[in-house]
């Protein structure tokens, strides 16, 4: 688990190191940061072009709840993204931006017209829809990478087939459409439930599942672990045993966001042994 | 003191690339970025609660960003691309290049004393850090965030894809206008793991005072009290100098006398850690750099 849960950029630097040792340091080079040359390169990498696919699904805007409602679902992504309700399934404003990138999806507003992703990085730019721009970052960071990313707090669905390892168990009784969006900073009945478990500090921001075929959204189980967005200066010892307190046996990972770049860090309780 | 020389990047066919670089000097591209970005009235969108913003624009201003290395890529479509900007290149582009318009995530245009205060409010230190990346940006040179090096920015002689970072650069603020603010400049474990997580990406250490007699940083135009020193950290290996007859650490090859040094600067280091305060993780570098460092030290015991 410790394995999957290292950055990429661990994984590239591992899989970079020369098997006979280097004289000066490997993997932490320049070397490790791929820059493109635009001097000779003609176009950006495949990967940042958005070029809709022929399996482009479509979802409608619906203001009111901060989210898209998927009018066309196409290909396997709706299966470990977005939330259903009452039948319908919805996309929050980063699984939008990060499917939209990919040109997976086409967003819609209420008259039918293309919002292109200048729009949708806007509505990102707000930060009024539950997830600011560095948020979204951390969000596109594991995604790419296969793992399974849901908002803190938000079922993926509120049937629930198995045994439900709610982090929240009062979260079941909602069944209103209010519970898709944790909004930042607007008190909605969820944040209302939530301050209650929480202090105004260090809250995570979403729960993560290894990537997984047979993921269930009726059965999801317990995230790997909770991701928590930091600002500002690194955690203190009590934030840290305040957030700690809150999620007994769920690990808890921390993420900074500097300049597109995300940094996942632990800050683990660990007790030394004494030595003979 | 001499500084230490460039780095060059190979491409292909073995050639190195201050060629490239030579014909193409940075003042030109950047000089031609600013008259296309006049051009087409280019406007950036800040993001609210991050201090980032969002840069739309089309294939040649895209271009000349890339080449003159600010922002990274976002997204690209047919026409148009989208970068995302860093605090200090917003302000850089906006007011010492004057040539791109800042809005509020809510469409409000910006004026540049406006995006100071916005900026400087939700980041203690932006006065200094700006006032860094501009005179480093001024003398065309390339500036990037240093953070996972535990620097504040790295310096780069040309666009990083062509040469590697001579700098690390490490911004000291000095004055009282700066108030109490903690810098990692006064505390022996700071400076020497700043240095030595520089030094194993072989990159000089840079550190630039910035100075200023005003009483107060409250707006924009204290930018121009703020005067900036420059000062490199190196250290000094008498036994490799005896050897080597003082050739710069960095062209080390042998193996046996790297694993004896890092020994040695290891228990030194964690000597250090002990007598530190409860500062030391007080900023986002030392906490990235001790990281660096611990895992570094990780690969080296192994062998």
């Amino acid at each position: 688990m410790a394995a999957a849960a290292a950055s990429a950029r661990d994984r590239r630097r591992r899989s970079r190191a020369p098997a006979g040792g280097a004289a000066h340091a490997v993997g932490i080079d320049d070397g490790e940061e791929q820059h493109l040359n635009p001097f000779l390169d003609a176009a950006p990498s495949a990967s940042s072009r958005v070029q809709f696919r022929n399996m482009a699904s479509c979802a409608r805007w619906v203001e009111e709840t901060g989210a898209a409602e998927v009018v066309e679902s196409r290909g396997n992504l709706w299966l470990t993204t977005g939330v259903t309700r009452a039948g319908k399934l919805y996309y929050n404003i980063e699984e939008i931006g990060f499917l939209a990138e990919r040109g997976a999806l086409i967003l819609l507003n209420d008259k039918d017209e293309t919002i292109g992703i200048d729009g949708i990085y806007e509505k990102l730019a707000g930060g009024n829809y539950g997830c600011s721009w560095d948020t979204f970052q951390a969000y596109k960071h594991l995604k790419s990478l296969g793992y399974i990313v849901g908002r803190f707090g938000v079922p993926w669905t509120m049937k629930h087939g198995g045994t439900c390892d709610t982090i929240a168990p009062q979260m079941n009784i909602l069944e209103t459409d209010q519970s898709l969006n944790r909004v930042d900073g607007v008190s909605n009945d969820i944040t209302k439930l939530l301050k209650k478990m929480q202090i105004d500090g260090i809250s995570p921001s979403f729960e993560v599942y290894l990537p997984n075929s047979k993921f269930k959204k009726s059965s999801p189980g317990s995230p790997c672990f909770l991701l928590c967005l930091l600002r500002g200066k690194p955690p203190s010892r009590v934030e840290l045993e305040a957030v700690e307190n809150n999620f007994r046996g769920i690990p808890l990972k921390y993420c900074h966001v500097d300049n597109g770049r995300v940094s996942f860090l632990s800050f683990d309780e660990v007790t030394l042994p004494s030595l003979p | 003191m001499d500084l230490p020389g460039p780095r060059w990047k190979k491409g292909k066919g073995g050639k190195d690339f201050a060629a490239l670089a030579a014909a193409n000097p940075m003042s030109t591209i950047v000089a031609e970025l600013q008259a296309k970005l006049r051009d087409s009235e280019a406007v950036a969108t800040l993001a609210a609660r991050t201090r980032d913003a969002i840069l739309e624009v089309g294939k040649d201003q895209a271009k000349l960003l890339n080449c003159a290395s600010f922002g990274t890529l976002e997204s690209a479509g047919t026409e148009k691309q989208w970068f995302q900007l860093g605090p200090e290149e917003v302000f850089f582009l906006c007011h010492a290049l004057k040539c791109v318009a800042v809005e509020s995530e809510n469409r409000a245009r910006v004026g540049a004393p406006e995006l100071w205060d916005l900026l400087a409010s939700t980041s203690e230190q932006f006065p200094e850090m700006y006032r860094a990346y501009e005179h480093l940006r001024l003398k065309n040179w390339v500036v990037k965030s240093g953070l996972q090096y535990g620097a504040h920015f790295v310096a780069y002689r040309h666009h990083p894809a062509l040469v590697h970072s001579e700098f690390a650069v490490i911004v000291v603020p000095e004055g009282k206008a700066f108030g109490t603010r903690c810098d990692r400049m006064q505390v022996w474990s700071k400076l020497l793991c700043v240095l030595r997580a520089s030094g194993s990406v072989a990159k000089t250490l840079l550190v630039l005072t910035i100075s200023t007699e005003s009483s107060e940083l409250g707006s924009m135009d204290c930018l121009e009290q703020m005067i900036v020193h420059e000062r490199t950290i190196t250290r000094w290996i008498p036994r490799q100098c005896r050897e080597q007859q003082g050739k710069p650490r960095r062209e080390e090859t042998n193996r046996n006398e790297q694993r004896q040094k890092s020994c040695r600067e290891v228990s030194s280091n964690e000597e250090q850690e002990h007598t530190c305060g409860g500062v030391v993780f007080s900023y986002w570098g030392v906490v990235l750099s001790f990281t660096v460092l611990s895992s570094l030290l990780v690969y080296k015991l192994k062998f």
